[in-house]
């Protein structure tokens, strides 16, 4: 490929990523005709505020051959609790072998949330003789339970939970059972979630043949919604506890952002500014190299959405990104120390330029791989603590994408500059060699 | 420029620069955050005096109260609560709740359980082990054709004695402004030091690299070999530096509140290992070199 060839394909790429980089990238692309739902750099819940809640689930009483599937039901459990609330880009995932991470954004919901999770939500029937108190386990529970809503009772206008119980025997129990209830005087019908009683102990008036049930207790409409949501997640499997916790507001979450946006372009500019002064035209190039770098960067973090490696913006990952962009700068000075050094011993632009690159590129290689070395430790190390991933993430992926700018884009669009005269002319390297330039 | 020539003065200003931090080390060890400890942190927008928040945090039962005010008028109230962790969370929001009549909100919570604690500390401590013994293979590797007089395994060690130098010197600092300004460390902290041991090597390597591409090109003194390498390397070591230092300078000034010591950790980490590169890992070479002349192997 050409030196031209390969100038025109950097310029559609850096074209394209700047125009996908760009916050309202939409808007932008409608205007020439494009229409495409917006692109959006998924926020932590550091930046967007949220919940990021670690559970410990306790699995002291299940034979070690069933706990595998113990957890993954727990959370299936738990996605379903939280997904009744409506809240989306909820995640919940396990982490090691026994432990769930559920990731929440928004804080109000949040507070909901914990009390939806914490609760093992079993709902069991008994039965209760009137004279004696004493309660008997019907071995009807919630896994008998095919929906439940929260509705109002027609005649009271109070707030209820309607039950439909699942075909077969299911509904033959419950219609045996309060067939039993029904022609006893002395038997009550109660119902339990876990230890509060929910319902009853009440008489039943006829026997329930079609599986549908009615638990009016003296609840709000709130609590009647909060019921049905639990009965409809399931049991948990296992009993849980919350092991920590982190909660970050809506105002932090958007106050880090915009100082972390301003630290950025200071900390850019400022590097801009010294590139361009001490290695003049070359620091042209590679101020170039580094807008393409930082628009590359961008496009990625947001198509990332589009796999199932979504990167997660997170303060620390800010960080990270912030911090490549140094080590980005980095393998434009070594290949560009090196060149001025081979225009000293008198090569011609052309030779310095690609001895600046062969003899650079071992540096380069060894020390960014040093990186990369310590960026997957602690990716694998870091499982269950999400702010060192995402400082990883990006400054793994901002090193290897700066190998590129550096590698790809700088090279090429040195052998570019040095085809005009002006390229050529040592002064607008900061060289000042002694005849002039061949 | 004979930098070889005054190694020992740049050994003595190291040492000078991390014995006190080590003696710190010693004595005080380092402030532990919740991450290691266990506990909670909540960050509260408003003003109101400390005792009448202890007062409450008291008596829900709260263990280790502190409180301490941030520049942009918040409070951090860190305590432990000893209760059953079925019964922290409730703690937490009936807390919340108390602190509200004093005009404070809360801005972010934080909790870490006793369990969770041990396991980042077990994760610290081995990702910075494996980390450190992944990249003196690597290096050994990559500088396994080094020419004589340099043995790949002097590379190797001399980088990580390097590595060493900015991670105990970051580690020091933290020690120091953990005994007197109550700086904690948390997982951010290991990420920091992490970094660091990345930057350091990252910087050697560079150094080594032209010391093994002019061992195969220039003749003379090995001393003199590493001279020149470090000085033709110099204005690269110092500008690269310069960039991310920079970049590290806008963050810590502009960047927030919440990332203000894990980039005061990376900028003090990367401007020792600027120096290490340059005053320590290539000399140390020269040192070791003279050492195994003076000091011939006895055939047994």
């Amino acid at each position: 490929m050409s030196t031209r060839t390969k100038l025109i394909l950097i310029a559609i790429l850096g074209l394209v990523s700047l125009v996908l980089a760009y916050p309202k990238e939409d808007t932008l692309l409608h205007k020439i005709g494009f229409k495409h739902s917006h692109l959006q750099v998924r926020e932590g819940l550091d930046l967007q505020g949220g919940a990021h809640l670690v559970y410990q689930a306790d699995l002291s009483k299940i034979a070690s051959g069933d706990r595998a599937s113990a957890m993954s039901s727990l959370v299936n459990v738990i996605t379903n609790r939280v997904n009744s609330l409506g809240t989306s880009e909820t995640t919940v995932q396990q982490a090691g072998s026994s432990q769930v991470i559920v990731e929440i954004p928004g804080v109000s919901d949040a507070t909901q949330a914990q009390a939806l999770i914490g609760k093992t939500a079993q709902l069991s029937f008994v039965e209760v003789d009137a004279t004696t108190n004493q309660v008997t386990d019907t071995g009807i529970t919630g896994s008998d339970v095919k929906s439940a809503t929260a509705d109002f009772d027609p005649t009271s206008g109070q707030p209820i939970v309607s039950l439909q119980l699942k075909s077969g025997d299911a509904t033959k129990r419950f219609g045996d059972l309060t067939t039993q209830i029904n022609q006893n005087q002395n038997l009550r019908l109660a119902t339990y979630l876990d230890q509060d009683l929910i319902f009853g102990p009440a008489t039943v008036s006829s026997p329930i043949t079609n599986g549908q049930a009615q638990l009016s207790g003296n609840f709000d409409v709130k609590t009647a919604k909060q019921i049905a949501q639990l009965i409809n997640a399931g049991a948990l499997p296992v009993p849980i506890s919350l092991v920590e916790q982190q909660t970050v507001g809506p105002t932090l979450g958007a106050e880090s952002v915009r100082h972390s946006l301003v630290a950025g372009i200071i900390g850019l500019g400022v590097v801009a500014l010294f590139m361009l002064i001490y290695y003049r035209l070359a620091g042209v190039v590679a101020v170039t190299a580094l807008i393409i770098y930082t628009a590359l960067t961008l496009t990625i973090y947001k198509l990332s959405a589009f796999t199932p490696y979504t990167i997660v913006l997170t303060l620390a990952g800010i960080a990270g990104f912030i911090l490549s962009i140094g080590m980005a700068v980095d393998a434009n000075i070594l290949i560009f120390e090196r060149m001025k050094e081979e225009l000293r011993d008198g090569k011609s632009f052309v030779s310095a330029v690609e001895a600046g690159f062969d003899r650079a590129w071992s540096s380069i290689r060894d020390s960014n791989i040093s990186t990369l070395i310590t960026c997957f430790i602690l990716y694998t190390f870091s499982s269950s603590i999400p702010i060192i991933r995402g400082f990883a993430v990006t400054l793994g992926l901002g090193v290897v994408i700066s190998l590129f700018t550096a590698v790809v884009v700088s090279r090429t669009l040195l052998r570019g500059v040095i085809m005009t005269k002006l390229g050529r002319n040592p002064k607008w390297y900061g060289l000042n060699l002694p005849g002039e330039d061949a | 420029m004979n930098l070889i020539g005054k190694r020992k003065i740049w050994y003595t200003i190291s040492l000078v620069a991390i014995v006190p931090g080590l003696i710190s080390l010693v004595l005080f060890g380092l402030k532990l955050g919740i991450d290691f400890t266990g506990g909670s942190i909540m960050e509260v927008q408003g003003s109101a005096s400390a005792t009448d928040i202890t007062a409450m945090a008291s008596k829900l039962g709260f263990q280790d109260i502190t409180i301490t005010n941030e520049a942009n008028g918040r409070s951090l109230v860190r305590y432990r609560d000893p209760a059953p962790t079925s019964e922290i969370e409730g703690h937490h929001q009936e807390f919340k709740a108390d602190l509200a009549p004093l005009g404070l909100s809360e801005v972010s919570f934080e909790t870490v359980g006793p369990s969770v604690s041990h396991s980042i500390t077990r994760n610290a401590i081995l990702a910075i082990a494996v980390a450190s013994f992944a990249i003196v293979c690597y290096i050994a590797f990559a500088f396994r054709n080094a020419p004589p007089p340099v043995s790949p395994l002097s590379f190797g060690v001399t980088a990580i004695i390097a590595l060493l130098h900015d991670a105990f010197f970051v580690i020091g600092v933290f020690s120091i402004l953990g005994h007197f300004a109550g700086v904690e460390v948390d997982s951010l902290f290991v990420t920091a030091v992490l970094t660091v041991i990345g930057f350091s090597v990252h910087d050697t390597i560079v150094v080594f690299d032209r010391i093994r591409e002019n061992l195969r090109r220039q003749r003379g003194e090995f001393e003199d070999v590493v001279n020149n390498s470090i000085l033709e390397t110099l204005a690269r070591s110092i500008n690269t530096s310069l960039t991310v230092l920079l970049t590290l300078l806008a963050l810590f000034l502009f960047g927030g509140e919440s990332i203000h010591y894990f980039v005061l950790a990376l900028l003090v980490g990367i401007a020792s290992g600027t120096y290490s590169s340059i005053f320590n890992a290539s000399p140390l070479l020269v040192t070791w070199h003279n050492y195994k002349l003076k000091h011939p192997k006895k055939k047994a």
